[in-house]
């Protein structure tokens, strides 16, 4: 099956950029044979492994499926797939003449690379497919590279992934010293080896974009092509979340990292969430709620680890299967929702929420669908985001009432998960109510159309995978717990510790009964006549569109209680005598760790170099003087050693 | 077959017992100013008149005007069924019941500020912004609540998180689910629901442009909510558990009683709060909840 995968994405590669149809068709049955590989695992085929024949670096490649791959696995089938076929629709050749073929090549080899990241088991090739997967993100960040803060932003990506990188590297470096060679697997019977995790952590931390490492997510995010973002931000970041469970699933982990993860995934959800909701971009906003939900996810796999270190199953095993679900359904509702945001920007080329609005009546099925997402991504039942953050409360509140001492991490992450619940609502409200509902803002708006049917079929499917998991939770049940013994395997087996059929059932109950209670209220408000008429709004005679509360003003409550933390900056020239001629209010939340830490680093950094700079400026007598100059000093250092 | 028997009777009871608690707050307020004051019933009166009028809608809202309010409603239902009702249990009682409630709750605020958005006006934008805002510290302050509960207990499931009292702990919970509850059904002093106009902030500002069916519908939702927290409250603080099923009844109809006209009273006896005071209130009735759950964590096993 994955040697399908391969040769059809090869295939997909090779001639991709000449011939689209047969690059979709090609990456298609690539993507669906990952998939179905995956698929095969959870149905109880038995992990595979291989070893080649051939050395590639001097090392024969050796490749593993597991339950923890095959979860990844399955993912980058579903949504590389359908990126694929929304990228027909969206990034077509005639719109992109020169960059859709070059889209289509690197979407190719990023999907390759990934597949190789999460199969590879040697240190060596993992480094050498998680650079190319780097590289091509890289690439397909900046496929409209006409665009100066689109190059802006891949540079920053590569910058931070290959500081990520380099803590990866010397990584896997230092683990091939100590064990002697470059294969990988489990290595819990060698405690000596625990403190590389923190390597580890910090390389995959800044792919995932743990707090404060997310620095470069949010402009890479939102100036992608859409499907690109969708991609990213549903895949690429969980190759992060992946090399963290996968690698503190294989080494014998520190007794600080769980409570290290558990806090930064608790801090990260909060504040990450707290951006978002401050964002006006809509790509902006669904970026740094990518950055809440990987701290979700980090805060249930730092609850495993805790779970794993104090021997207890029950709420451990609920924790990691609860963020392996989140990995799932995050890749599902964020691609969805990054599709849906692509479509409105295909449509009225703008991503700035307060030129949009009233985008329901000429985009209906796109305005359904971002609201199906936007209730899936704020953990509303009956949709699949309520059942993963379920299971992660459900094992916290377990810790908490059992009285373990972990305790003392999931109370306050039980807190920071609610804020950060809340918060999530009031950012998807305001970014559907702001985009879809109301008056159109500009004449773009007004005049928007609905998007072609490759985009729309990509993002039915997506929506009724988000529907499934919600209804049927119990179904993907063995695919997670394969996983989770996959990741520590004295929790194998067993039913779930939670009673997922039971919610399952209130979730399809809830389904039915308000898709019920709508249209019945729709009936009977036709039935008893419904007329049409001005909005009311206690007696405006002609509310304008410009009259509009705007996203700004919908977040400005919550947004000021964190101000302080992220330093909002605010410029106001207020109304003045009794003819004002000009007023504004501009508000903009700062890239705080971007702007104040990193920046004013870089910056000196950069002074520093400049002044070096200085020495080198082509006349020989100044470089004969430092010549003798650094030749005394080589003298002294000897001669002082020497007396020593 | 009895199982859904059951869940049908709870359902009716508190679909019908739901709007006669703001009938009995008017009558507290209207006893305390020395008025008349309407009939207890009259929230039936409007409800069964709004029923039969026809609808206006803004020319700019979608259908999801008219289906945010009923998808609401079916959610705060749900949140009631989940809610055992004192000796008799729960409706559908299940490990982690409690988060499904409070998510419920989530959804229901979900579609009414959506409603709300959809008129595109100002003023609605403005309720449906203090709604999303003020719940963030709502829901804290009913989480930390439902964690005390879950370590007084030792349990994830509503009938036995509820049976026993919040323990040493159960005035701070009681006047933090006190504050929760007024800010939740948006009362007095974080609300006034007596004025239509510039006073009102929150909630009825958000349905200002609702009318007949749906606005009937969205009445009888703030009702239930309200009956839910007052009974939430309720069976937090006293330990149903160990009494007898008469008594735990009578225990309940009476505290449910003594919040309402609690309600009543706060709201005759103080003036609605300024709004930048409103997230101070509130993250007091969270700390109220936060020393709750530290003085059920040092009480020991329960």
């Amino acid at each position: 099956m994955l040697l399908v995968a391969l040769v059809a994405c090869v295939a997909a590669i090779v001639p991709g950029p000449r011939w689209p149809r047969i690059w979709l068709a090609c990456m298609v049955v690539g993507t669906g044979s990952i998939l179905a590989a995956a698929v095969a695992v959870f149905a109880g085929a038995p992990d595979w492994e291989w070893w080649s024949a051939v050395r590639v670096g001097g090392e024969r490649l050796h490749l593993r499926l597991d339950g923890l791959s095959a979860w990844f696995m399955a993912l980058l089938g579903l949504v590389g797939g359908l990126g694929a076929i929304y990228a027909r629709g969206y990034w077509p050749d005639d719109a992109h003449a020169d960059s859709a073929a070059r889209g289509r090549l690197w979407w190719g080899v990023m999907i390759l690379s990934m597949g190789f990241v999460l199969l590879s088991s040697n240190g060596l090739h993992f480094l050498i497919a998680w650079e190319l997967f780097a590289l091509s993100g890289f690439f397909l960040i900046t496929l409209d590279r006409q665009r100066r803060e689109i190059r802006a932003a891949g540079w920053l990506y590569l910058a931070a992934s290959h500081a990520g990188t380099l803590c990866l590297f010397a990584f896997f470096a230092a683990l091939a010293g100590r064990t002697g060679s470059w294969e990988l697997g489990p290595m819990r019977a060698h405690p000596e080896l625990g403190p590389l995790f923190w390597l580890a952590f910090a390389g995959f931390a800044v792919k995932a974009g743990l707090f404060p490492l997310h620095i470069w997510l949010p402009s890479a995010h939102a100036n992608a092509p859409s499907h690109v973002s969708a991609l990213m931000s549903g895949v690429a970041i969980k190759m992060g979340v992946y090399g963290l469970i996968r690698f503190s699933g294989w080494l014998p982990t520190p007794a600080a990292v769980g409570w290290t993860i558990t806090g930064i995934g608790a801090a990260t959800a909060l504040l990450g969430i707290a951006l978002a909701l401050a964002q006006n971009d809509l790509k902006r906003l669904l970026a740094y709620c990518s950055v809440e939900n990987v701290g979700i996810i980090a805060v249930g796999l730092g609850g495993g680890l805790l779970g794993a270190a104090d021997g207890d199953a029950g709420w451990g095993r609920l924790l990691l299967a609860g963020a392996l679900l989140h990995v799932w359904n995050h890749g599902l509702f964020k691609a969805l929702l990054f599709f849906a945001a692509g479509s409105v920007l295909h449509a009225t080329g703008t991503r700035e929420m307060s030129r949009l609005g009233g985008l329901w009546r000429s985009m209906p099925w796109t305005a359904v669908l971002f609201t199906i997402g936007a209730m899936a991504v704020s953990g509303l039942p009956p949709l699949n985001g309520f059942v993963s953050e379920w299971m992660i409360y459900l094992g916290l509140f377990d810790v908490v009432a059992g009285r373990s001492p972990a305790a003392w991490a999931a109370m306050p992450a039980v807190l920071m998960l609610a804020l950060a619940g809340a918060l999530a609502l009031a950012a998807f409200v305001k970014a559907g109510a702001v985009v879809f509902l109301g008056a159109p803002r500009t004449r773009v708006a007004a005049e928007a159309h609905e998007c072609g049917g490759s985009m729309r079929g990509a993002m039915v499917v997506l929506a009724a995978g988000c529907l499934a998991i919600g209804l049927a939770p119990a179904v993907f049940w063995p695919a997670a717990g394969r996983a989770v013994a996959a990741w520590n395997p004295p929790w194998a087996a067993g039913a779930p510790p939670a009673p997922l059929p039971t919610l399952g059932l209130a979730n399809a109950v809830l389904v039915t009964l308000a898709l019920a209670a709508g249209a019945g209220l729709w009936a009977s408000a036709r039935a008893r006549g419904l007329r049409r008429s001005l909005t009311w709004d206690c007696g405006y005679a002609s509310p304008a569109a410009r009259m509009q509360y705007t996203g700004g003003a919908m977040a400005a409550i919550a947004v000021g209680w964190f101000g302080w933390i992220f330093g909002a900056e605010r410029r106001q020239r207020r109304p003045r005598g009794p003819f004002p001629a000009g007023a504004h209010r501009i508000e903009r939340m700062p890239e705080a760790v971007l702007e104040r830490l990193i920046g004013p680093v870089a910056g000196a950094v950069m002074q520093v170099a400049g002044a070096a700079r200085q020495l080198q400026h082509g006349r020989l007598q100044y470089y004969l003087v430092y010549l003798a100059g650094g030749l005394t000093a080589l003298g002294t250092l000897v001669l002082v050693g020497e007396m020593k | 077959m009895s199982t859904l028997l059951d869940i049908l009777l709870r359902l009716t009871l508190w679909i019908l017992l739901a709007p006669l608690l703001p009938g009995i707050i008017n009558q507290v307020k209207a006893w305390v100013a020395g008025r008349r004051g309407p009939p207890v019933l009259q929230l039936y009166y409007d409800l069964s008149r709004l029923w039969r009028k026809s609808v206006v809608m803004s020319t700019l809202a979608s259908p999801g005007f008219v289906a945010g309010p009923a998808v609401a409603w079916v959610a705060l239902v749900g949140a009631a069924i989940l809610l055992p009702i004192g000796p008799f249990g729960g409706g559908l009682s299940f490990k982690g019941d409690v988060i499904l409630l409070v998510y419920l709750l989530a959804v229901a605020r979900f579609c009414t500020t959506w409603a709300a958005m959809e008129t595109g006006s100002a003023f609605e934008g403005m309720g449906a912004a203090r709604e999303v805002s003020y719940a963030v510290l709502t829901e804290a302050a009913l989480i930390t609540a439902i964690l005390a509960l879950s370590v007084e207990s030792g349990s994830v499931a509503l009938d036995r998180m509820l049976a026993l009292s919040a323990g040493t702990g159960a005035v701070l919970l009681a006047a933090g689910l006190f504050a929760v509850l007024l800010a939740e059904n948006c009362r007095v002093p974080f609300d006034d629901p007596n004025t239509h106009l510039e006073l009102t902030m929150i909630h009825e500002v958000m349905v200002l442009d609702h009318s007949g069916p749906p606005l009937a519908v969205i009445l009888h939702g703030a009702a239930l909510k309200l009956l839910l927290f007052a009974v939430l409250l309720s069976e937090a603080v006293l330990p149903m558990g160990r009494m007898s099923p008469l008594a735990a009844t009578a225990a309940l109809v009476g505290a449910v009683g003594a919040v309402t006209i609690g309600v009543g009273l706060v709201e005759s006896l103080l003036a609605r709060f300024a709004f930048r005071r409103v997230p101070l209130l509130l993250t007091i009735a969270f700390l109220l909840c936060l020393f709750a759950l530290l003085l059920a964590w040092k009480g020991g096993p329960a």
